[in-house]
């Protein structure tokens, strides 16, 4: 009788919680300012094993967590969970504006030394679209180039061949380009190398050393690129600089 | 006793203003406040007619040492002629208390004509005895030291514990603008004549001060570090701290002449009967305090209006159903208690088309010890100019309850205003100017959550890097070389085909020619000729590349041309093979020579450079 019960009552649950997904109800407390709750439910949403989402609506789940963390002034989490969600989806363009605007509250100053003006553009502009997206578009080019190709070899017409050869090269060159742009964006989705401080104030030593002097200071928040790793010793550089610090005080992104 | 001379003098007063009541019947009882323990004191009930049957009520926690006893009084006065008269009729009881506590005297009654009066009940605190009863001994000591002081009459005389004065906060831990009450009170063993103007009072920096006025000084009895104290408040104000933290009000200094009795070194038998009084200047000094103002909780309401206490809103309008042109007043009570004087005024957000005046503020502000009290009214006036339907909306008016510690929201209703279109007067088209401008960027915030559906994850999709992505590339590439190979011998086969018809294209026409020789020989024309245009074209066929059937005299010309053959030949070719057919359809009337047309047409071919 007792096990009856506690079937129904899983059963009900069951329910109910297909009735309403972790995500949905991660929503309803955010929109109530109960940030704790969504918190936690969007991180439940997220290690769901029950049910694979797709890279964009995880995207969207990291994102909304992001915002989650921003309303409890999480400052490097939030950080953290955007840069996940444009891993995921780096066309997602909500998320690159939430990045900028938790970025601007951030202490440290970081000069971006990629922050040349046509590196800017291009790396913009390769955002527009999803790794996959580029990946489509460069198989369809090929696809262009090589009936162009044969058009040129066998077309009776002169003009016919003409036009073939000209639209083969340039498809073929674009789709190398937007290849190229797919493998860079896959290459940033699986970099590992990036990391985010978690902790307020880090001081950054000479060696992976305790005893290490400290060179310098960054604060939570910024995000440091990880050259080598030592133990539990990570050495980072940001912008200029080069230290040490221990991997707990960062989070992989 | 020293106090039973001031009450003596309280009683006096109430008497006489109690007398200076009209003809109606006043039945008036009247005793002090606070008493000691063991000290006898008076109770009296006054009526103002000639009474009787007086009742006294059953008084319950006091000795009835006397009375009662009567006394009356009369007094009769002529002024300007007017006859004024009074009378008095006064029974007196002399109680005296036997335990500490608060006790209520029932009303007494009495009967003035046929009509039966009562009096007013009374309460009275019962203090303790002094700890240290002023036996006779320790007054005479204390006189002792007094008179030892007296070669220096500015020294002040006997110990601070005669007579001091405290400083009384009604609060220590307030909310920023909540209001304190500070009071200065004159505690004092010794008679004391009057204080002096010489007083310094703190400025109370870090507050607004409101001065109380105390009017006549109020004396009572207070049981006070074991000692019965003669009390009076001397200074009160009240305090609306400005800020957070502690702030320290700083000590106050009062002056108050004293009346202490001389006692001459040479004693006389009169000493004991009459003695002599000299004034000695006292200075009081009263501590200062500290209190601990906290700042407002966060979370302020939009509508926050500074005020802090407890507030209500009232508000009404004065017509909802009106004409255009005709005006309107939305009148807005705020009343309440606390920091009035730092109220901001509500605004109303008028709809458009109404053109509103300033409003007109009046402030009704009573304080009192409990602090600032009354109400604020505002109106505001506003014309309508277009008929219609509007809504005023509800005006948001929050404070901060210092109670409760939390802010409070009032607000007043809505309003719906229905215009008529006023008589005569053309409505006015009311002009709004709106300046163009850039939306305009009031804050920075993150973008809102995503609140749409989630999918799931397509399992079959091709990854980036993956076997399946590069093999997008190699099966399209695998197909094309296929085709490429294909077409090109497809392509090959075809060129070679008619390579070689070209090459054999001077023999077929050999044969053919010889052919038409044997013709030629039989004197057969029409086989001739058909095996001379057989010839010509089939050479043309093969040589151009397309096929015999498609050959016509345009496209001959047309495709010789592009191969640069001379116009001359083109002609020629063009005369031979009309003359063929001529030949050909109407055989009888060609007198040509066959021979000449054989020979013409292997002068064609071997000229014909194609």
């Amino acid at each position: 009788m007792k096990r009856l019960i506690t079937n129904i009552l899983t059963l009900v649950l069951c329910l109910t919680a297909f009735a309403q997904t972790p995500f949905e109800r991660a929503n309803e407390q955010y929109t109530q300012g109960n940030y704790d709750e969504a918190v936690e439910l969007y991180i439940a949403q997220l290690s769901d094993t029950t049910v694979t989402l797709s890279d964009r609506s995880k995207a969207y789940v990291l994102y909304n967590l992001g915002d989650a963390y921003f309303r409890q002034n999480e400052l490097a989490k939030s950080i953290l969970s955007y840069e996940r969600a444009l891993r995921l989806a780096p066309d997602f363009d909500l998320a690159r504006q939430n990045l900028e605007f938790a970025q601007s509250r951030i202490v440290d100053n970081i000069e971006d030394k990629s922050n040349f003006f046509l590196r800017q553009w291009i790396n913009n502009f390769r955002h527009l679209l999803t790794t996959g997206t580029w990946m489509w578009l460069s198989i369809a080019l090929f696809v262009l180039a090589l009936t162009t190709l044969l058009v040129f070899f066998f077309a009776p017409s002169d003009i016919a061949r003409k036009l073939g050869f000209h639209t083969a090269w340039v498809a073929l060159l674009l789709s190398v380009v937007t290849l190229a742009f797919a493998a860079r964006s896959h290459s940033e989705q699986t970099d590992r190398s990036q990391a985010i401080v978690t902790q307020g104030i880090v001081n950054v030593k000479s060696s992976p050393d305790r005893s290490g002097t400290d060179l310098f200071v960054i604060h939570e928040g910024t995000k440091v690129q990880i050259t080598d790793r030592v133990g539990e010793w990570l050495e980072i550089h940001v912008g200029d600089n080069i230290g040490w610090l221990r991997a707990d005080y960062v989070e992989v992104i | 006793m020293r106090h039973t001379k001031y009450l003596l003098f309280i009683l006096a007063a109430t008497l006489l203003s109690a007398a200076a009541y009209a003809d109606d019947v006043t039945f008036h009882a009247s005793a002090p406040a606070q008493v000691v323990v063991g000290t006898p004191f008076q109770l009296s009930y006054t009526v103002n007619q000639r009474g009787k049957d007086f009742r006294a009520p059953e008084i319950d926690g006091f000795d009835v040492l006397a009375g009662p006893y009567t006394s009356q009084s009369s007094s009769t006065q002529f002024i300007n002629g007017k006859r004024t008269s009074s009378f008095q009729l006064t029974y007196t009881y002399t109680l005296m208390a036997q335990r500490e506590g608060s006790f209520t005297i029932p009303p007494a009654s009495i009967t003035v004509g046929h009509e039966s009066y009562n009096s007013n009940g009374l309460k009275i605190t019962v203090l303790p005895p002094d700890e240290q009863p002023q036996t006779g001994g320790n007054t005479s000591q204390q006189a002792g030291q007094a008179s030892a002081r007296q070669g220096n009459p500015s020294q002040p005389t006997g110990s601070d514990k005669d007579i001091f004065v405290r400083t009384l906060v009604s609060k220590t831990k307030v909310y920023e603008q909540e209001c304190i009450v500070l009071s200065y009170k004159l505690y004092t063993l010794v008679d004391v004549a009057q204080l002096t103007n010489n007083t310094k009072i703190p400025e109370f920096s870090g507050f607004v001060k409101q001065e109380l006025d105390l009017g006549q000084v109020q004396t009572n009895l207070e049981h006070y570090d074991g000692r019965n104290y003669q009390t009076a408040v001397i200074y009160q104000t009240l305090l609306y701290p400005q800020h957070s933290g502690d702030i320290k009000i700083e000590p106050a200094a009062f002056e108050a002449i004293v009346r202490v009795r001389n006692r001459s070194q040479v004693r006389s038998i009169f000493d004991d009967f009459f003695d002599t009084y000299s004034n000695v200047s006292r200075q009081l000094g009263a501590p200062g305090v500290t209190v601990h103002v906290s700042a407002l909780p966060s979370g302020r309401p939009a509508g926050f209006s500074g005020g802090v206490g407890q507030l209500k809103l009232n508000s009404s309008i004065s017509q909802t159903e009106l004409q255009t042109n005709e005006a309107v007043t939305l009148k807005i009570d705020i009343s309440g208690t606390g920091n009035l004087k730092m109220l901001k005024t509500p605004q109303v957000e008028w709809p458009e088309g109404f053109e509103a005046y300033d409003p007109k503020v009046q402030n009704n502000f009573k304080t009192s010890a409990g602090g600032m009290s009354g109400s604020k009214s505002i109106e505001y006036l506003a014309i309508p100019r277009a008929s219609g339907t509007y809504t005023i909306p509800s005006v948001q008016y929050s404070y901060f309850d210092p109670q409760s510690g939390t802010y409070k929201s009032l607000s007043t209703p809505e309003y719906t205003l229905t215009i008529a279109k006023g008589e005569g007067a053309a409505e006015t088209v009311v002009q709004n100017y709106v300046d163009k401008e850039n939306i305009k960027q009031l804050g920075q915030d993150i973008r809102h959550i995503y609140t749409g559906e989630l999918e799931e994850a397509q399992p079959d999709k091709v990854k980036f890097g993956t076997l399946a992505f590069w093999l997008c590339y190699l099966i399209p590439l695998l197909i094309a070389l296929t085709c490429f190979i294909i077409l090109r011998k497809y392509f090959k086969d075809n060129a070679d085909l008619s390579r070689s018809r070209y090459r054999k294209a001077g023999k077929v026409a050999q044969k053919r020619l010889k052919t038409a020789r044997a013709m030629l020989a039989k004197n057969d024309r029409a086989q001739f000729y058909e095996e001379i245009e057989r010839a010509v074209l089939t050479y043309l066929s093969d040589r151009l590349s397309i096929p015999t059937a498609e050959l016509n005299k345009d496209n001959i010309d047309q495709l010789l041309r592009s191969r640069k053959v001379d116009e001359r030949n083109i002609q020629q070719l063009h005369d031979l093979l009309s003359r063929t057919e001529f030949a050909r359809y109407a055989p009888a009337q060609s007198d040509h020579d066959m021979q000449d047309v054989y020979n013409e047409t292997a002068d064609i071919l071997s000229n014909l450079n194609i």
